[in-house]
């Protein structure tokens, strides 16, 4: 990203629909609920709406549909239902994760392509196991996976966590303290599936294994929901006397696995080679941060994050959270809302969506006293991931 | 030992495609086969169409030692996958092949007790005949004593 796109776009509103287990409202009504939500937050309405934008995939796994409206809420889908159809100047569809989504309407806000985009994640929990694999055959990249009872996403990633616990002679007590700190911060925030819940490190460490070492509050969780914030460029942002988040940079991975999550090196290799790119196209540093919001479909990512944009040395993770230096108190507050963890999984809008509250000063009861600014990341690291930096309007 | 024991019915079988079926054959012919590249000597796993270190299309299939070290495990406790329900809890561990740093191969460790495995213990390749298809899996070299 070249500095001339630095601070040229912001978000000015955010919304959510209500955050379940399973609702029993379609998730085109959840959908329009967040979009909504968001343009007036934003104090914009419909008729402003120039260009949308999503991530119309996932749930991908098991058996999960593709039915528009009920597991995803397409671009055109969404156009139609909330009848801007003429008006709308500009569109996409990303695959890939949110960031993605986000950078390309950045580019378009900059490019005087439209006005006010509105970005959404629609996300909806299938019937029955999240990622059963119950064919009998397996193909493509499944051959090499299926065969060894190796399907779901928490026994991919377990290699990561043995693979870090072993390098760096950290283990679960360390992951622990994390996850019992972001629920904390889940407690104080309002929408969060967690927020009357507290966990305490004794409750993790007898919680459910699933794929060792891997246990059920390391992994985000399922929701039926969706997110929307509202970008525009920062000159009308002024104008309007809006206060939000500026993007001040961005970037994505680009070094694909092979063969699927066959190795969690890569997520070390594709995430330092973005934290290098990232602190480049914003111009700061991460000694300039007030906080960092860090993607969690996992709890590992959040260390693999820390150390991959520079904020600790590899390895030493373990040690920043333990020391407590993650909470919102600490040196460096991570997570603030509880994220995918405490508050669901929305693939990177809790991220994007904390980012702009506490930039903006609404973050009620967790709100940071001086947060100016922020990075945030979405993915696992390797390939598909992508961060942004961003700061108070 | 898992040589000629048949696996539980109904675990997924490999489905082999135009790249991978040599990967299988070999296995049937109780070899690890990995693909090779003819001009840069490098190996690639899951097999690739060009060669990802020199883009060579001349990629060959050959024999490795079948030894190798834990990369990284897992066992699995929570079993969403067909045919392992009374496996569980099982290992899935990732091996990194003797020939060449961070060339992996997923397999289970059928025959080891998962509580002595380790990241770096050595291992040794095996087969298991499933379904008409021939699974590369293997077992900890210490279990061999
Ligand atoms: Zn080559």
């Amino acid at each position: 990203m070249n500095a001339s796109l630095r601070d040229r776009v912001a978000i000015v509103g955010a919304g959510y629909s209500s955050l379940t287990r399973r609702s029993p409202r379609l998730l085109a009504e959840l959908t329009v609920e967040a979009c909504d939500a968001a343009l007036k937050d934003a104090g914009v309405t419909r008729a402003d709406v120039d260009g949308v934008a999503t991530v119309p995939t996932m749930p991908a796994y098991g058996n999960a549909g593709s039915l528009d409206g009920a597991d995803v809420v397409s671009v055109g889908y969404l156009i139609r239902l909330l009848g801007i159809g003429h008006q709308v100047d500009w569109y996409t569809q990303t695959p890939g994760l949110i960031t993605s989504t986000v950078i390309d309407a950045v580019n378009a806000l900059a490019a005087g392509a439209c006005n006010f985009v509105l970005v959404w994640r629609a996300v909806h929990m299938p019937r029955g196991r999240y990622s059963n694999f119950s064919r009998p055959g397996a193909g493509g990249e499944d051959q090499f996976r299926a065969p060894y009872g190796w399907t779901m996403p928490a026994a991919w990633q377990a290699m990561a966590y043995q693979k870090y616990f072993a390098d760096h002679g950290a283990g679960r007590e360390e992951m622990g303290r994390f996850v019992v700190d972001n629920r904390a911060n889940a407690n104080l925030n309002p929408r969060s599936y967690f927020r009357d819940v507290p966990l305490t490190l004794e409750e993790y460490m007898a919680s459910r294994m699933v794929a060792e070492p891997v246990c059920l509050y390391d992994c985000d969780l399922p929701v039926d929901g969706c997110a929307a914030i509202v970008l525009t460029t920062a000159e009308r942002a002024l104008a309007m006397g809006r206060r939000g988040a500026l993007i001040t940079g961005y970037a994505q991975t680009t070094y694909p696995s092979t063969g699927g999550f066959t190795d969690p090196e890569n997520m070390w290799i594709g995430g330092g080679a973005m934290g290098q790119k990232l602190w480049a196209a914003a111009g700061v540093g991460p000694e300039e941060m007030d906080l960092a919001l860090l993607y969690d479909g996992f709890s590992v990512f959040v260390w693999m994050w820390l150390e991959s944009l520079g904020f600790c040395k590899r390895g030493e993770a373990a040690a920043f959270f333990r020391d407590g230096h993650g909470r919102l108190t600490g040196s460096l507050p991570v997570n603030t809302s509880g994220c995918s963890l405490g508050e669901g999984r929305l693939h990177g809008m809790a991220h994007l969506t904390e980012a702009y509250l506490q930039l903006s000063g609404q973050a009620g009861a967790r709100q940071l006293p001086n947060a100016r600014r922020a990075v945030v990341t979405v993915g696992p690291g390797s390939w598909v991931s992508g961060g942004l930096v961003l700061r108070a309007l | 030992m898992t040589t000629g024991q048949p696996a539980p019915a109904g675990k997924p079988v490999p489905l082999p495609d135009d790249l991978t079926a040599p990967y299988w054959e070999g296995a049937g012919r109780r070899e690890l086969c990995i693909q090779r590249c003819c001009r840069c000597r490098t190996f690639a796993h899951p097999p690739e169409s060009l060669c990802p270190a020199c883009n060579s299309p001349e990629l060959r299939f050959e024999a490795v030692s079948g030894r190798g070290r834990v990369y990284s495990f897992t066992v699995v406790r929570d079993n969403v996958t067909r045919g392992f329900e009374a496996e569980v809890p099982y290992v899935v561990a990732l091996v990194e092949l003797a020939e060449q740093k961070r060339l992996i191969v997923v397999t289970n460790l059928p025959e080891a007790d998962p509580e002595r495995v380790r990241v770096g213990s050595p291992v040794v390749v095996d087969f298991e005949a499933r379904d008409g298809m021939t699974v590369p899996q293997f077992r900890l070299a210490s279990d061999d004593r």
